[in-house]
């Protein structure tokens, strides 16, 4: 009786310092997460419940914030037809950038991706806009694209292939610029994705497609290009979340005039927070600001998913 | 035969002009800007020519003394330096957590890590932070700024992370039983191993501190004392002078641009390598 006592006694003790021990043990763990946890909390999730709790309010950050329910929901989808023509514009940018950047990226790769020499400084010229400031970057080529003075339109003008000089960042050629522009920043990006794809084919495939007396074409659609799609499926991924979420370039070459030509989603909202001359309202609408966020975040997200879904559906026909 | 040989020429030349004047697209804004900076501004709008006819380096005495440009590259420098050091400490730690350490919760933390990556409200996310750091009057300092751009270091993390998962446990876990304590086998064990990843989280961070531009421009609202580079150059745009003063931009955008570029020339491998590692992750 007093032996069974003893032992019960015991075996509590022993789960009860196990669990002691393990719980100082997920203390160090959090102990150790901390000091990045607490930024990423503050820094990443606050602003998130912030705008989650703003947008069903009216605030211009001078009087008082009024509650107006779905208010500013109803606005974007029945009065702002600028928003709108901002998200015309962003998917039109975001389609654009992506057909033109990423087979230029890709041939760009696969004239690098030689097998006896690897072209490392082409490459790190290629990829060296990445590490630039795009803003900087967007002031130089505001700089060169300038009508009279600019260097593009001087060129053009000396090798004779136009005789007027082209309005670069009028209505009718803004978004071809901020096209030009965006490419220049993100081509060597993606060369890089595809270089890392290209490089994960094993090299006798090739050797063997060879033995058999394959053409390059045949080579490519029947070697290079289905073997490097789970790689293409990530890249198309993220230079759609990428293009879609663009701006800063864009604000400083065209501030996103002229007349909202090239005003693209996440501009529009950065100009309902901080609305400068270009923009239409003068007055911070932080609230309906907030629910804007949430409807172009709602925009990005539905697109990536339907991307995804469409890549499995893909993936089960082939 | 020879027609074989004539088409591989041809396939070559072709090559060739593809890479040249892709180089020549990458290159020659960069170059402008450079060679931009030492024109007079008469020089400049007039165009036509690569180089300066007259070299003015005095553009760059004109930036630093009446553009303020020397006050400007410090906080630059300080900005870029506390977040490079900020990312480093915070994110190599909890990449350890993540990818050692197992506790309750951390599926779910590293699946909001995750999310958050991809979840963007654009800058609206910075007015409440703007907000709170003044009521804490941070925001009279670049503490603020560094705070806000350091940030939750999702993509550093998870390069860390990812790194950590890749070196054998055994070594560490031993340490772990000799009854070191986690941060220990952390410090003595773990860092030593981790090097080459730490470079570049280091150099990722430090450059998109030094590059970035709404951050700052939203942060240094009515202080211009504290305007970063980046915002500084810009600015000169919506000057009221900006027509006369291109040769002002440009050194503004040089000074922007060349410590990068030196740090590119002697880390682009490193660059490049780090962006794989964390592509192959996404």
């Amino acid at each position: 009786m007093v032996f069974t006592i003893q032992s019960k006694n015991k075996a509590v003790g022993m789960t009860l310092a196990h669990r002691k021990a393990r719980r100082r043990d997920t203390a160090r763990s959090y102990a150790m997460l901390a000091p990045n946890l607490i930024l990423f909390l503050l820094i990443s999730v606050y602003p998130v419940i912030w705008a989650l709790q703003y947008m069903f309010y009216r605030y211009d950050g001078m009087s008082a914030k009024k509650f107006i329910g779905l208010g500013n929901f109803v606005r974007v989808f029945t009065r702002d037809p600028q928003f709108w023509q901002a998200v015309l514009n962003t998917f039109k940018y975001a389609g654009l950038k992506i057909v033109f950047m990423l087979p230029l990226a890709f041939v760009t790769a696969l004239l690098i991706n030689n097998t006896k020499r690897r072209y490392a400084a082409i490459q790190a010229v290629i990829f060296s806009p990445t590490i630039m400031s795009s803003a900087v970057m967007a002031l130089v080529f505001y700089l060169l694209f300038n009508v009279y003075s600019g260097e593009i339109n001087k060129l053009l003008i000396n090798i004779g292939w136009i005789v007027k000089p082209i309005n670069w960042l009028g209505r009718e050629m803004a978004m071809t610029t901020v096209l030009i522009v965006a490419i220049w920043g993100g081509l060597g990006n993606y060369m890089v994705y595809f270089l890392a794809g290209l490089q994960q084919i094993s090299p006798e495939m090739y050797e063997s497609a060879d033995l058999d007396g394959a053409s390059a074409l045949t080579k490519m659609f029947r070697i290079t290009i289905p073997l490097l799609g789970p790689v293409l499926k990530v890249i198309l991924m993220l230079s759609l979340i990428n293009a879609f979420q663009d701006m800063t370039s864009i604000m400083v070459l065209t501030g996103g005039g002229p007349f909202n030509s090239t005003n693209v989603m996440y501009l529009y909202i950065y100009n309902q927070y901080y609305p400068s001359s270009e923009a239409s309202s003068f007055l911070p609408q932080y609230g309906y600001g907030a629910a804007v966020s949430v409807v172009a975040a709602a925009i990005v997200g539905v697109i990536t998913i339907a991307y995804i879904q469409i890549s499995k559906k893909l993936d089960d026909v082939y | 035969m020879n027609k074989d040989r004539m088409m591989r020429g041809v396939g070559a030349a072709l090559k060739w002009v593809f890479l040249l004047t892709l180089i020549a697209f990458t290159l020659y804004p960069v170059i402008y800007a450079l060679l931009g900076s030492l024109k007079s501004n008469y020089e400049l709008t007039l165009g036509g020519h690569l180089f300066p006819e007259v070299w003015k380096f005095e553009n760059y005495m004109d930036a630093f003394t009446r553009g303020r440009f020397g006050l400007y590259t410090f906080n630059s420098l300080m900005v870029a330096g506390l977040v490079s050091l900020l990312s480093l400490v915070t994110s190599s730690m909890a990449g350890y957590v993540f990818a050692r350490r197992q506790f309750r919760g951390k599926g779910f933390i590293m699946s909001l890590y995750m999310a958050f990556m991809f979840i963007s409200l654009g800058s609206v996310t910075i007015y409440p932070l703007f907000v709170l750091f003044s009521r804490m009057k941070l925001t009279k300092t670049i503490i603020a700024m560094a705070l806000v751009m350091t940030g939750g270091q999702a993509s550093n993390v998870f390069l860390v992370t990812g790194f950590i998962k890749s070196v054998p446990k055994e070594l560490d876990e031993a340490a772990f039983i000799d009854g070191c304590t986690p941060f220990q086998v952390f410090i003595i064990m773990i860092l030593p191993m981790i090097r080459s990843i730490l470079a570049v989280v280091l150099l990722f961070s430090f450059r998109s501190a030094w590059n970035d531009y709404i951050t700052p421009l939203i942060m240094t609202i009515g202080n211009a004392k504290l305007r970063t580079l980046t915002v500084a150059v810009v600015q000169l745009k919506y000057s009221s002078n900006a027509a006369a003063e291109w040769q002002i931009m440009l050194a503004g955008a040089s000074i922007a641009l060349i410590p990068v570029l030196i740090l590119y020339i002697f880390t682009h491998k490193q660059f490049i390598s780090g962006l794989l590692s964390g592509a192959v992750k996404a």
